[in-house]
């Protein structure tokens, strides 16, 4: 570079800053999505686990429609006794250093990440073998269809003893055969990456890609800069829409909801010293009346902004969860039949009573979330004409652990891309333990269905299972059946995006904001010259 | 004089405290470091997987182990592993601290400088119009949280009038290599101006009331008799008076500046100590908690020795013993 243009560039770079990202768009994509992995970039602690690994690819992906598709495997079987699965390997996949992705290379991510204690959860997994060069082999300890899971998520890494193979420091120097590389990450601040050049896929259309890892204050402001591409935006500031951006709003199964203790108050404590039980939600009337009365639509336009869907289940539009679960309009007089019927009687003071017990108890939500605030108050104020007196109350989680958990009412947000949440939901395996069926929920007809599903040949198969886990005909956890739940919203998570993105068809977000849109990542397009 | 040997004594006492009582609070905290590990994803494994995480990351260790563990560790020279950043301590620390040294050091020398000169000139002049300025300036900065400020200088300068960038120590998708010194430049002077106004107000403050008492004094009073001007005066025997306070403040302020430059991060994206010490607060990373606090503690009990020998300096009176 010459003297003279050394102060030109200089100047370039001060002045236009704002302009950077609308210059080089085309080879260059910023994204402000949050999501950045503190601990690195390493599939064996759950790197990837939440959309799109990036530098690794996984033996499977999932389709529009949810169903697995062939990714680094081509072809894969799950053995009669539901404990053996065999994967065969596609043969031109790469890692970036040009090296090929081996049966050896997935034997050793399975194994290391079973023992690696980080997010990716391979519990499940008794040994990963290699057959030969192109068969993998993955036997479990038991039947467990939901295993296919981390055949989804899990990015295969290359094995240790290999060159520029595994090692401590591979979450930040991550090597693998997905679709980018990384360049440079900037702790706290950005990660750029550009295409990985033996990438065995269709070639993706940004050669370049900026993650900014900035906070909610700081992106709504650059968006507003116009400094970068598509921003993750909290609903409550997503009116104001930023000139040559537009709303891009990806659905959700991120849910809220109520949960209900469905156990009568008999003097238990579970482990962590929580009393558990509850006598007035412990009656299924109590708890079908409040799903006919809390009308939803309301509640995604108070609290939500009008960025959600009204839910009726803990998956809804997923292929475990069963469409006809919903209920149309809110019906209070027939929530009032249902409590008439069960013996709540309404008395002067406005509220129903059986048997001398009141129809009052606590709404618990973590007090630090003000949009389970909203849906607590708004919900209690909508099921108080039925005689019911839901008391709002805004606890720590920790509060909540120790004394709440199994004995009040809680606003819960789940939401996953596994059934396996349904299975902890609702299992009665499961009851009592940390966050999952801590109503304690039992009913051995559901037990079976969820049972079912895990030893089912095929995750197609096991939906059926899944599905009648939430209604049978006779029972089931749903609506219909003991309404062990009052789902209430599906967020919708919104981002600003320039207008010449094309973010091509997004599909259902889990619960957390951000990194999942990125899922798509590969048919993004830009559409303006 | 105390001793080296005292003084270093006294520091590792603080230090032991410091780490102790860090502790303690961690402890305390209600926070469960296996949800707060796992984040988003705290209802997405299983019970099997939860246990494996708390015995890898030595969650499920008693209180007095884990303590006794990582006194070991520190003995051997190793300040133990980051669960969140999943890196030795001492990188994290080495990595954050060298961004957020830039931005202390920037914005501890305009708030002295500038503080100290401001002081001594409204001290100068008691009830002149310069002097009202300064102070009515001086008392609005004192009571303005510097995250607030923080913020509307973003909306202004960065949003509005787009003179500044929105956030981060570079721009975005510029190799860290190809920043050049201008540009880093250019994205601290919003941080480091928020974060000096927040000691400027209290050293003028300090400064001016010294200014105020020697102007008053017999000492004074002579010199004008003499024929001397007020800024004569200020010049001869002011500066040396008045910097008293101000040396006291700035070294004593720098726990403070620490603290401030914590929220300043968090408002300019700018990837520093603060934004790891948050993390480590939040998400109950021990031994990186542990490491700040020490580092701190020792960052600013340096500060204080440095204090302590600089009154020597300016004022031989306050050599204690010895001589």
């Amino acid at each position: 570079m010459t003297k003279a243009t050394r102060p030109i560039l200089l100047g370039i770079a001060l002045s236009c800053l704002a302009a950077i990202s609308t210059a080089q768009a085309k080879d260059q994509l910023i994204l402000a999505i949050g999501g950045e992995p503190e601990q690195g970039f390493d599939p064996l602690l759950g790197w990837g686990q939440y959309g799109n690994p990036l530098f690794q690819s996984t033996l499977l992906s999932r389709g529009q429609d949810f169903a697995p598709q062939p990714e680094l495997a081509t072809k894969w079987s799950l053995s009669e006794d539901r404990l053996t699965w065999t994967l065969t390997l596609r043969g031109d996949a790469r890692f970036a250093d040009g090296t090929p992705v081996t049966a050896d290379d997935v034997a050793y991510t399975f194994n290391t990440a079973a023992k690696a204690g980080g997010r990716a959860d391979l519990s499940a997994l008794a040994e990963a073998t290699a057959i030969d060069e192109q068969t993998v082999t993955l036997r479990l300890h038991a039947p467990r269809i939901t295993f296919i899971d981390q055949l989804l998520t899990l990015g295969i890494v290359p094995h240790a003893e290999r060159e520029n193979g595994y090692s401590e420091q591979y979450g930040r120097h991550p090597l693998g055969s997905g679709p980018y590389q990384l360049v440079e990450w900037q702790e706290g601040e950005q990660l750029i990456v550009e295409r990985n050049p033996y990438f065995y896929g269709p070639t993706p259309d940004f050669e370049r890609l900026v993650f900014l890892f900035t906070g909610e204050d700081a992106t709504l402001s650059a968006a507003h800069a116009g400094q970068v591409d598509i921003a993750a935006i909290p609903p409550a500031l997503a009116a104001n829409v930023p000139t040559s951006m537009q709303r891009v709003i990806m659905e959700s199964v991120d849910n809220r909801g109520i949960l209900f203790p469905t156990q009568p108050d008999n003097g238990e404590h579970a482990a962590s010293g929580a009393p558990i039980g509850n006598d007035v939600t412990a009656d299924p009337a109590i708890r079908q009346a409040i799903n006919l009365a809390v009308d939803r639509d309301t509640l995604v336009e108070v609290a939500l902004h009008g960025f959600g869907r009204p839910a009726f289940g803990p998956a809804d539009g997923l292929p475990w969860s069963s469409d006809e679960e919903r209920i149309d309009a809110p019906n209070l007089a027939q929530a009032k039949g249902l409590l008439d019927a069960a013996g709540w009687e309404l008395h002067d003071d406005g509220l129903r009573y059986k048997e001398g017990l009141p129809a009052r108890f606590r709404l618990t939500y973590p007090s630090s979330d003000t949009t389970r605030q909203l849906l607590a108050e708004v919900s209690a104020e909508m099921v108080r004409p039925l005689g019911i007196e839901m008391q709002p109350t805004g606890r720590h989680w920790d509060d909540i652990q120790r004394h709440a958990l199994h004995q009040d009412a809680i606003l819960f947000g789940f939401g996953s891309h596994s059934p396996q949440e349904v299975y902890y939901l609702f299992h009665s395996q499961h009851a009592g333990n940390g966050y999952y069926n801590s109503g304690f929920y039992i009913n051995s007809a559901v037990d079976a269905h969820l049972d079912a599903a895990q030893a089912a040949p095929s995750s197609e198969q096991a939906n059926r299972h899944w599905q009648a886990a939430q209604w049978d005909g006779t029972t089931g956890y749903g609506l219909r059946g003991d309404a062990s739940w009052a789902w209430l919203v599906n967020l919708e998570h919104v981002y600003f995006a320039d207008t010449c993105l094309d973010v091509g068809e997004l599909g259902v977000a889990p619960h957390g904001h951000g990194w999942p849109i990125t899922a798509n990542l590969l048919e993004w397009r830009w559409v303006c010259d | 004089m105390p001793s080296i040997a005292m003084r270093l004594g006294r520091l590792a006492l603080v230090l032991l405290c410091v780490a102790l009582v860090s502790f303690g609070l961690m402890m305390l905290s209600p926070i469960d470091p296996v949800d707060a590990y796992l984040g988003p994803q705290v209802a997405q494994v299983s019970p099997e997987q939860r246990a494996l995480i708390a015995e890898r990351w030595g969650f499920d260790a008693p209180p007095a182990l884990q303590f006794g563990h990582w006194l070991r560790q520190l003995a051997s020279g190793d300040l133990g592993w980051s669960h969140v950043y999943n890196q030795p301590v001492s990188e994290v620390i080495g990595q954050r601290f060298q961004r957020s040294i830039v931005l202390l050091a920037g914005a501890w020398l305009v708030s002295a400088l500038l503080g100290f000169a401001l002081g001594v000139m409204a001290g100068t002049k008691e009830g002149s119009p310069l002097d009202k300025m300064i102070s009515t300036y001086a008392y609005l900065t004192v009571s303005t949280p510097a995250f607030w400020l923080a913020m509307l200088a973003v909306l202004l300068f960065s949003v509005t009038l787009g003179w500044a960038p929105t956030c981060c120590a570079g721009p975005a998708g510029v190799l860290d290599q190809d920043v050049t010194l201008a540009t880093r430049l250019h994205h601290l002077v919003l941080p480091v101006t928020t974060l000096a106004l927040l000691g400027i107000a209290n050293i003028t403050l300090h400064t001016r009331t010294r200014m105020l008492a020697l102007m008053r004094s017999d000492i004074a009073i002579h010199a004008f008799a003499q024929g001397a001007g007020r800024f004569d005066v200020a010049w001869r025997h002011g500066l040396r008076h008045a910097s008293l306070p101000a040396v006291t403040l700035a070294f004593a302020s720098l726990g403070e500046l620490f603290g401030g430059s914590i929220l300043i991060e968090q408002v300019f994206a700018y990837p520093g100590l603060g934004q790891a010490t948050v993390a480590a607060g939040l998400r109950s990373d021990i031994p990186l908690l542990l490491g700040i606090a020490l580092f701190t503690a020792l960052f600013v009990s340096i500060g204080n020795l440095v204090a302590d020998t600089l009154y020597g300096v300016i004022d031989p009176r306050l050599t204690t013993g010895g001589s």
